[in-house]
């Protein structure tokens, strides 16, 4: 809508310049490091949309509440491919921000179904793979008390994790616009909606599985023929603590009962138990 | 020589905040051994030996990486404490290794404690600015939490070195084993708040089943996080091309369940 040179925009048909792009960027690197418990990298996430959401809600307080709030979910994603998600969420918000019947919820899904998919191709890949070259290259050199060890490792890793930073970001912009511009009448949205948070879901529940960890090493039966506790819950279902913990907290937020609450029983219980000998 | 240590101090303080602060400026491992033990290396006169000492410590931390929710030892601080410790008292190599193992577990757990109550305090506080559309007070706090946790953790490494080994070693006696351990229990509860609240956002009575899927092609087929998401795709792809006719209940705001 503007050919001034100074506001050069990402898209033709985009109201995000060239300048916004860079700030995301360059807050995407922050990602990790405000972790906390509770929702992971939301924080420095919402920081990172910040510039996009200045831009489209500049001037609506309400939109930018929600916007704002959207952006402080849960994330938990690899820092070097996050930007992928920032730029699909910020193409989206800029749809929302010009669509009267864009479905808001929908970035929330998109970005849990993503962020899991996402992390499991950044993490095996920047913490896996390329770290365990980038370790088996320069300790090689460090051995021997040759500098070129630190800064062959600063270059393996860092000239991937730049370069898939960057193009990550820009894909996302680029796929994230055509792909939602295309999107009219609300089936589509919804029906869309509906697909990404089985995908979520079907995530989240696998990361019960595999990230959550109970165990009752409590050792139980008559002498000679001992067995903790945890290969009797094993024999019933692998991961039932886990998805009974998730299950458990789910039905305490439904009552409204605070997260830090909750996390502080945790600690509680967990010390309590190994006191005990339980945990 | 006090005005030696008080100087050493302070530059093990900027070297320690430039390690954690890796996070901040791209996630580029730069708080790996291999690259902190040789800055701890220039700061205190002997880069050769610090790079050297930064191999073998890098190696004992080889399998400590951030997936996830799970959080490994404090390789900055353990590093830090190690090399310096070898460089200043001219010991063997491997009293670095015996000195960094038991300092990174201890510091972690003071970051978890950052993490768990400060940080997570200051993203409620964040959520309410953004409940206000205060977008300029959410920034300020991200920012200020950012650099801050990583200032206090640099301030403990550097508090570390000033009082010495032996010191921390005593500190580390008197914690109660129960709680080192406990800690690390809940450490492995902890990431099921998150997906609690995800799942909150996203659940319905219909959904439900999916997350069950999800969750028993891990539990039972050890199938990785990765293959489940494609396996929900193909799903998705199903559900997505099936005749718009009937017309599907979608609402995910609907969360009755």
């Amino acid at each position: 809508m503007t050919t001034n040179s100074n506001k050069k925009t990402v898209e033709s048909n985009s109201l995000i310049t060239k300048k916004d792009w860079w700030q995301v960027f360059r807050r995407s690197c922050t990602l990790d490091a405000a972790w906390n418990y509770e929702r992971q990298q939301n924080m420095n996430y919402c920081y990172a949309m910040i510039p996009i959401l200045k831009r489209l809600y500049g001037n609506d307080k309400e939109k930018m509440a929600e916007a704002l709030q959207r952006h402080l979910e849960f994330m938990s994603c690899t820092p070097h491919v996050v930007s992928l998600l920032m730029g699909i969420t910020g193409a989206m918000e800029e749809e929302n921000a010009n669509n009267e019947n864009f479905e808001a919820s929908s970035i929330s899904a998109v970005k849990t179904s993503l962020m899991g998919p996402m992390a499991g191709i950044g993490d095996s890949f920047f913490w896996g793979t390329l770290l365990t070259i980038a370790i088996g290259i320069g300790v090689s050199f460090s051995t021997v008390g040759s500098i070129v060890g630190p800064i062959a490792f600063l270059l393996i890793i860092n000239i991937p994790g730049f370069l898939s930073r960057y193009y990550c970001l820009d894909f996302g912009f680029k796929y994230g616009v055509k792909f939602f511009a295309n999107m009219d009448g609300n089936d589509v949205v919804s029906k869309l909606t509906k697909v990404a948070s089985i995908v979520g879901l079907m995530v989240i529940g696998g990361m019960i599985a595999t990230t959550v960890s109970i165990q009752i090493p409590l050792e139980v039966g008559v002498e000679g023929a001992m067995a903790s506790i945890q290969s009797y819950i094993d024999q019933i279902m692998p991961g039932l603590l886990p998805l009974c913990l998730t299950g458990g907290i789910y039905y305490l937020l439904g009552k409204n009962i605070k997260t830090t609450t909750i996390l502080l029983w945790i600690i509680v219980i967990s010390c309590l138990g190994v006191l005990v000998g339980i945990l | 020589m006090n005005t030696n240590l008080v100087v050493q101090s302070l530059l093990i303080v900027l070297v320690a905040f430039i390690s954690y602060m890796h996070c901040y400026i791209g996630s580029t491992m730069s708080n790996r051994p291999i690259i902190v033990a040789p800055l701890v290396g220039l700061v205190l006169g002997d880069l050769t030996l610090g790079i050297q000492i930064g191999a073998t410590l890098e190696l004992i931390f080889l399998g400590a990486v951030p997936i996830g929710a799970s959080n490994p030892p404090d390789m900055v601080s353990g590093t830090i404490i190690g090399t310096s410790f070898v460089i200043l008292s001219g010991s063997n190599i491997g009293a670095a290794v015996a000195l960094a193992v038991p300092v990174a577990t201890l510091v972690l757990l003071f970051d978890n404690l950052l993490m768990m109550f400060v940080l997570t305090s200051s993203s409620h506080m964040a959520d309410k600015y953004a409940k206000l559309g205060d977008y300029k007070a959410v920034e300020r706090i991200v920012v200020l939490s950012s650099i801050g946790n990583k200032l206090i953790l640099a301030l403990v490494v550097g508090f570390a070195f000033y009082i010495g080994i032996p010191v921390i070693e005593q500190v580390l006696e008197v914690i109660p084993a129960f709680i080192i351990t406990g800690m690390d229990v809940a450490a492995g509860m902890l990431p099921a708040i998150g997906f609690a609240m995800l799942a909150k956002m996203l659940l319905t009575k219909e959904l439900f089943a999916y997350l069950l899927a999800g969750f028993l092609l891990a539990a039972y087929f050890q199938l990785p996080v990765f293959g489940i998401a494609l396996v929900g795709l193909v799903i998705a792809l199903l559900i997505f091309h099936t005749k718009t006719g009937n017309n599907m209940e979608v609402n995910v705001d609907d969360n009755e369940f």
